[in-house]
C-alpha cells in the first residue's frame, strides 16, 4: 500500500512523484514507457507569444480561458512548477537558463526559429537575438554536424538562417575515430561525446574552422554528451575558441533523455520507486474513490493500491488518450470520461499545419480546480485522483507552445502534499 | 517557340503511354511522350498493385481474362524486378454464393486462366490468418506489381531505344490542319515555356483524361472516371493475393505488396478525374469487407487511404459502371470521326498495358509503312538506378523477381544500416540520392520512386532527411552525375517539405485512429514543436517551383 501512485513517467508525473516523495510519502511511479520527454526538444516551453512576456501571456490566457490547464493550476503553480524543474536539473549539474518573462528564439534542425522559455545551458548561446546578422561585420555563425548523423543537416540549417538575415555557414566535420563504424544514432553520438578523446578531436577540428572562418558561435546537433553535457560543451568552447550551442534533432532527443535522467535521479534520491514497462489497464473503485489499479507486465496482472492516484499518462502522443476506432476516444488507464470534439467530422483541419491545430488533439480529461476528474455532468468521478500534464483537456499544448509549462505546473500542483 | 519534330507524340505517362513509347522506339520510330505530372502521376500510380491472373474477369469479361493470363506470364519475364510472385487465392466465404465456385473454375478453364482448387486445410497452412469458415479455395497466378518501378523501367528502356520522355509537360492544344491532327502545343510546367511538337500521329494514352485530350481534336470520347478507393494496412496479414470468389464487387481483394497489404476497391462514377474525395463510408466498407476475409483485419493499423480513377471507356449505354468492359479499345478517329492523325487507346488495365501498346503501335506502324515486328515481349528491361541491383541483378544469370526481403538483404550485404534515410521502407542514402538525381521535382516524386514516406511513420523522420538531401544535392558543387540547378534555393527545399507534409496529411486523415493517430501527433510534435517547420512558410517559394501545385496537375484527393 502506497500513499501515492503516479501513472506516467513524463515531466508531469515525475514532478508530482518527486514532490510527494520529498514530502515523505511512499510513492510508486508506474509507466508503460518513458513517455514523450524523449521526443521533445528538452526545453521548457511556456507559451509562444512571439516577442512578448510569456508569463503575462499565461495570465491573460488564464483570464480568457477558465478551462485551460494553466487556469486550473493558476499562475503561482506555473512559476512554482518551472522553478521545481529548474531545481531538479540544477541539482544534477545540468542547469536550465532563461526567464519566465522573456522567451528565447532558438534555431531548429531546419533552421527555423522556435520559441521556448527555459533551456539547458548547452543551448543558450543559440538565442537568435545574439546571433550575428548579415552585414554586422562580426564573426559569422557556423552550423556543423556529421554526415553519419541522419538527423541533422548543417547546410539546410545554415541556408534557412541566411534566408532570415543571419550570417551563417554550414559544414560537415570528420568523424573522429571510435569503436563504432556502421550505425550512428543521436544517442550513440552522445555517448561518444561523453568520451574525452572523441570530443577533443571534434574540438581540434572546430578550432581549425574558427581560425579559418573567424566564427563567433557554433551550432552543433544536440548530441553533446548524455551524462556530462555541460562539461562537454565547456570543453568544446575552450578548444574551439567560440561559443557553442546545441540544436535539437529528430527524436530520439538527447536533451529530452537528459531531462528524464534528472527527474529519475531526483525521484530515487527522495526514496520514490519506479516500475517501467507496467501498463495500467484497469481500475477498481469503491463509490467515488479509486481503490486499486492493475498493471500488465511479464505475462501477469499485478494489483497496486494507494490512498491517492495521479494520472499523468499524456495525451494522444503519450498514449493516455487513444482513438480505439474511427469515432471513439478513450482514456486508457482508468477509463475516465473525456472531453472530446463532438463528431469525427470535427477532428481534423484540412491543412496539416493549420494555425489552430486539429481539434481531436485537444481531447483530454476535464477536471475541477484540484485537478480531480469530472464527468459530463461536472461531477467529480474520483475524489482521490488528480490529472496532470497532457492528459488534461482544453488545450493544444504543441500549437500553443506550452507543452512542458503545463506539465510542470500541473505536475507540481499534483505533487503538493 | 521551340519546335520538336517526331513521328509519334504519345500523350500520357502512365503504363499505357510508356508501353507505347517503348514499343514505338523499339520498332525504330521516332517518339516523344509527354506527361503533365511525374510518371504514374495518374491512375497507374494509384492502383492496388495487382498483377492479374485473369481470374477476376473469367465470367463477366472472358476476353480480358485471357489477355491477363497471357500478359501475366510475359510481364514476369520482361520486368522481374517490378513483380512479386505472391500467387493468389479465390475464396468462397459464407457471404458468397456457394455455387459460383464451380462456375468460376469452369470459366477459368474456358478462358485459359490457370487454376487449381486446393483444400481449406492447405489454404490455412499457407495463410493462417484467413477466415477458417471459407469453404472452397482456388489458386491462380496472381502477383503484385510495383507500378512506379515498372513505369521507370519502361521509360528507361524507351530512352535507351531513342525515345524522348518529357514529364511535367502538359498538352495545351492539338494542332489541326483541315481534317488531320499534325501536332500539339505543350507547356513545360516548370518553366512555363511552350513548345510545339510536330508529328505524323498523336497517340492519346491519357487514361481517365483521354476524353479531355480527344476534345482538343474536336472528337468526342466518353471515358467514365470510375473512382476506386483503397486502404493500405501496415501488415502483410497475408502473403498471397486474396480475392473473393464472386463477381467483382467493392472491397473484395487484398493485395500484399512490399511491406503492406492493400484492400480495394470501390467503384464510384465521378464527373471529373481531377476532383474527388474519399468518403468515410468507403473506408468503413473496406475494413468491414476485409474482416470477412481476415478476422481481426480492423485491428491492424491502417496506414493511408487513397483513390484512383479507372479509365473506363463507355461504348454504349451501360447502367452500372462495374458492367463496363475492362478490356481496352483502340479508337481510330479517322474511321470513327473523320479526323486523321490521332488514335486513342482507352480502357484496359495495368496488367494488359503491353498488349494495348502493341495493338496501338501495330496500327500506327501499318499506316506509316513500318514493318518491324513488336519485340516488347522478348526483351528484358533494365531496372532504374534507384532500384537495388543485388542478387542476380549484378549480371550473373537472369534477373530475379522482386521478393519481400530484397531490400533488407541488400542493406545487410552492404552493411548499410547507418545509411537508412527512410527506415520504414529501407531506403538507403545511395538509393535516395539516385532517386533525387533521376530528376525528382519534389518529395512526392521521390516517394513514388523509392516508397520514401510510405511506411508506418508516414514520413516523420524521412521527410526532413530527404528535404535536406534534396537541398544539398541540388545546390552542391558540380559533380559527375548530379543534377545541379543554379536556381534551386532553400526556399524551394522549404516548399518541398511543406508540400509533402500536406500531401501525406491528405492520405492520412481518412484512416487516423489508434496508433496511426498517435503517429500523426508525434509527427506534429516533430515538425511543429521541435522543427518549427510552420515558420518556414514565409521562407518558402510560393508554389515552390513545385509543379504538382500547378492547377493542371493538382488533384484534390480530399475535400477541403
Amino acid at each position: 500500500m502506497y500513499d501515492t501512485i503516479v501513472i506516467g513517467a513524463g515531466i508531469a508525473g515525475m514532478l508530482a512523484a518527486i514532490g510527494r516523495a520529498e514530502a515523505g510519502e511512499r510513492v510508486l511511479v508506474l509507466a508503460k514507457g518513458h513517455g514523450a520527454t524523449h521526443w521533445a526538444a528538452g526545453c521548457l516551453d511556456l507559451l509562444d507569444i512571439g516577442d512578448g512576456d510569456p508569463l503575462a501571456g499565461v495570465e491573460s490566457l488564464i483570464a480568457d480561458h477558465p478551462d485551460h490547464p494553466y487556469a486550473l493550476a493558476g499562475v503561482d503553480a506555473v512559476q512554482a512548477g518551472a522553478a521545481r524543474l529548474r531545481a531538479v536539473c540544477e541539482a544534477g549539474g545540468y542547469p536550465l537558463v532563461g526567464s519566465l518573462r522573456r522567451n528565447l528564439l532558438l534555431p531548429t534542425a531546419v533552421g527555423a526559429l522556435r520559441t521556448t522559455c527555459l533551456v539547458p545551458a548547452t543551448m543558450a548561446a543559440g538565442d537568435a537575438r545574439q546571433l550575428p546578422k548579415e552585414g554586422d561585420g562580426g564573426g559569422p555563425l557556423l552550423i556543423a554536424g556529421f554526415r553519419k548523423l541522419r538527423d541533422f543537416f548543417p547546410p539546410m540549417v545554415a541556408a534557412n538562417l541566411r534566408a532570415q538575415g543571419f550570417a551563417a555557414e554550414g559544414a560537415y566535420l570528420a568523424l573522429p575515430p571510435s569503436d563504432r563504424t556502421l550505425d550512428f544514432s543521436t544517442v550513440s553520438f552522445a555517448r561518444l561525446f561523453d568520451q574525452p578523446a572523441f570530443r577533443a578531436d571534434v574540438g581540434r577540428q572546430l578550432r581549425q574552422l574558427v581560425q579559418r572562418g573567424g566564427y563567433s558561435r557554433i551550432g552543433l546537433p544536440a548530441v553533446l554528451g548524455l551524462a556530462n553535457a555541460t562539461q562537454v560543451v565547456g570543453d568544446l568552447q575552450a578548444a574551439a575558441g567560440a561559443l557553442i550551442f546545441e540544436i535539437p534533432t529528430l527524436p530520439a532527443s538527447v536533451p529530452g533523455m537528459r531531462l528524464y535522467r534528472m527527474l529519475e535521479a531526483a525521484l530515487l534520491r527522495a526514496g520514490g520507486r519506479m516500475q517501467i514497462g507496467a501498463f495500467v489497464q484497469r481500475a477498481e473503485a469503491q463509490g467515488d474513490r479509486l481503490d486499486a489499479i492493475y498493471t500488465e507486465a511479464a505475462a501477469r496482472e499485478q494489483r497496486h493500491r494507494a490512498a491517492r492516484y495521479i494520472l499523468a499518462t499524456g495525451g494522444i502522443a503519450g498514449g493516455g488518450v487513444r482513438a480505439v476506432d474511427a469515432t471513439t476516444l478513450v482514456e486508457t488507464a482508468l477509463g475516465l470520461p473525456l472531453r472530446t470534439p463532438n463528431a469525427r467530422a470535427d477532428w481534423f483541419a484540412a491543412r496539416f499545419l493549420n494555425e489552430t491545430g486539429h481539434p481531436v488533439f485537444r481531447s483530454g480529461v476535464a477536471t475541477d480546480s484540484q485537478l480531480r476528474p469530472l464527468d459530463a455532468a461536472g461531477q467529480v468521478v474520483y475524489q482521490n485522483v488528480a490529472i496532470a500534464g497532457s492528459a488534461l483537456a482544453g488545450c493544444d499544448s504543441i500549437r500553443e507552445g506550452s507543452l512542458e509549462g503545463i506539465a510542470a505546473a500541473t505536475g507540481w500542483m499534483a505533487g503538493r502534499a | 517557340m521551340q519546335t520538336i519534330s517526331t513521328d509519334v507524340l504519345v500523350i500520357g505517362g502512365g503504363a499505357t503511354g510508356l508501353g507505347c513509347v517503348r514499343d514505338l522506339a523499339m520498332r525504330g520510330m521516332r517518339a516523344v511522350l509527354v506527361e503533365k505530372g511525374d510518371l504514374t502521376h495518374g491512375t497507374t500510380g494509384r492502383y492496388h498493385g495487382l498483377l492479374h491472373s485473369g481470374g477476376r474477369y473469367v465470367t463477366k469479361d472472358p476476353q480480358s481474362a485471357t489477355e491477363c493470363a497471357i500478359e501475366n506470364a510475359i510481364l514476369r519475364r520482361i520486368m522481374p524486378s517490378s513483380i512479386e510472385d505472391t500467387s493468389g487465392f479465390f475464396v468462397v466465404t459464407p457471404w458468397d454464393d456457394p455455387d459460383y465456385g464451380d462456375v468460376f473454375e469452369a470459366n477459368c478453364h474456358k478462358t485459359g486462366v490457370p487454376v487449381q482448387e486446393i483444400s481449406v486445410d492447405e489454404m490455412l497452412r499457407r495463410e493462417p490468418a484467413l477466415n477458417p469458415q471459407i469453404s472452397r479455395v482456388f489458386e491462380v497466378h496472381d502477383g503484385s506489381a510495383d507500378s512506379f518501378l515498372a513505369a521507370h523501367t519502361n521509360a528507361r528502356s524507351a530512352r535507351e531505344h531513342g525515345a524522348q520522355v518529357l514529364t511535367y509537360h502538359s498538352v495545351v492544344g492539338l494542332i489541326r490542319e483541315g481534317d488531320a491532327v499534325v501536332g500539339a502545343t505543350v507547356e513545360d510546367l516548370r518553366s512555363g515555356e511552350q513548345k510545339r511538337i510536330d508529328c505524323a500521329f498523336v497517340l492519346n494514352a491519357a487514361g481517365a483524361w483521354a476524353g479531355k485530350i480527344a476534345a482538343m481534336a474536336g472528337v468526342k470520347v466518353t471515358v467514365v472516371p470510375g473512382k476506386g478507393t483503397m486502404v493500405a494496412m501496415n501488415h502483410r496479414m497475408v502473403n498471397t493475393v486474396i480475392n473473393r470468389c464472386k463477381l467483382p464487387a467493392d472491397g473484395d481483394i487484398i493485395v500484399p505488396i512490399h511491406t503492406v497489404a492493400v484492400i480495394g476497391t470501390t467503384d464510384i462514377h465521378v464527373p471529373d478525374p481531377d476532383v474527388y474525395g474519399i468518403e468515410p463510408e468507403e473506408v468503413q466498407l473496406m475494413l468491414d469487407e476485409g474482416e470477412k476475409l481476415v478476422p481481426g483485419f480492423k485491428q491492424h493499423r491502417a496506414l493511408r487511404a487513397w483513390a484512383g480513377v479507372r479509365p473506363l471507356y463507355k461504348d454504349q449505354d451501360v447502367v452500372n459502371d462495374r458492367d463496363i468492359s475492362r478490356t481496352y479499345k483502340l479508337l481510330d478517329h479517322a474511321q470513327r470521326d473523320g479526323v486523321d492523325g490521332i488514335i486513342s487507346m482507352v480502357g484496359g488495365k495495368w496488367t494488359t498495358y503491353r498488349l494495348m501498346a502493341k495493338d496501338a503501335v501495330d496500327e500506327i506502324a501499318r499506316r506509316m509503312g513500318n514493318t518491324q515486328p513488336c519485340r516488347t515481349a522478348d526483351e528484358v528491361m533494365p531496372a532504374p538506378d534507384f532500384d537495388h541491383h543485388s542478387g542476380n541483378h549484378a549480371g550473373e544469370g537472369a534477373p530475379s523477381l522482386y521478393w519481400l526481403g530484397k531490400h533488407l538483404a541488400a542493406v545487410e550485404q552492404e552493411h548499410a544500416y547507418g545509411d537508412l534515410i527512410c527506415e520504414c521502407e529501407l531506403v538507403t542514402r545511395a538509393r535516395m540520392q539516385a532517386a533525387i538525381d533521376s530528376g525528382a521535382k519534389n518529395l512526392d516524386d521521390v516517394r513514388r520512386d523509392v516508397r520514401m514516406g510510405m511506411g508506418p511513420c508516414q514520413g516523420g523522420w524521412c521527410i526532413y532527411r530527404t528535404t535536406a538531401m534534396l537541398y544539398e544535392q541540388r545546390t552542391a558543387q558540380p559533380g559527375a552525375d548530379a543534377i545541379q540547378s543554379s536556381t534551386f534555393t532553400i526556399q524551394h527545399a522549404n516548399a518541398a517539405l511543406l508540400h509533402f507534409l500536406q500531401e501525406r496529411w491528405k492520405g492520412l486523415t481518412p484512416v487516423l485512429w489508434g496508433d496511426q493517430l498517435r503517429q500523426a501527433r508525434l509527427d506534429e510534435l516533430i515538425y511543429v514543436n521541435v522543427m518549427g517547420a510552420h515558420r518556414l512558410r514565409s521562407h518558402a517559394e510560393q508554389g515552390g517551383g513545385l509543379v504538382t501545385d500547378h492547377p493542371e496537375v493538382a488533384t484534390e484527393y480530399v475535400k477541403a
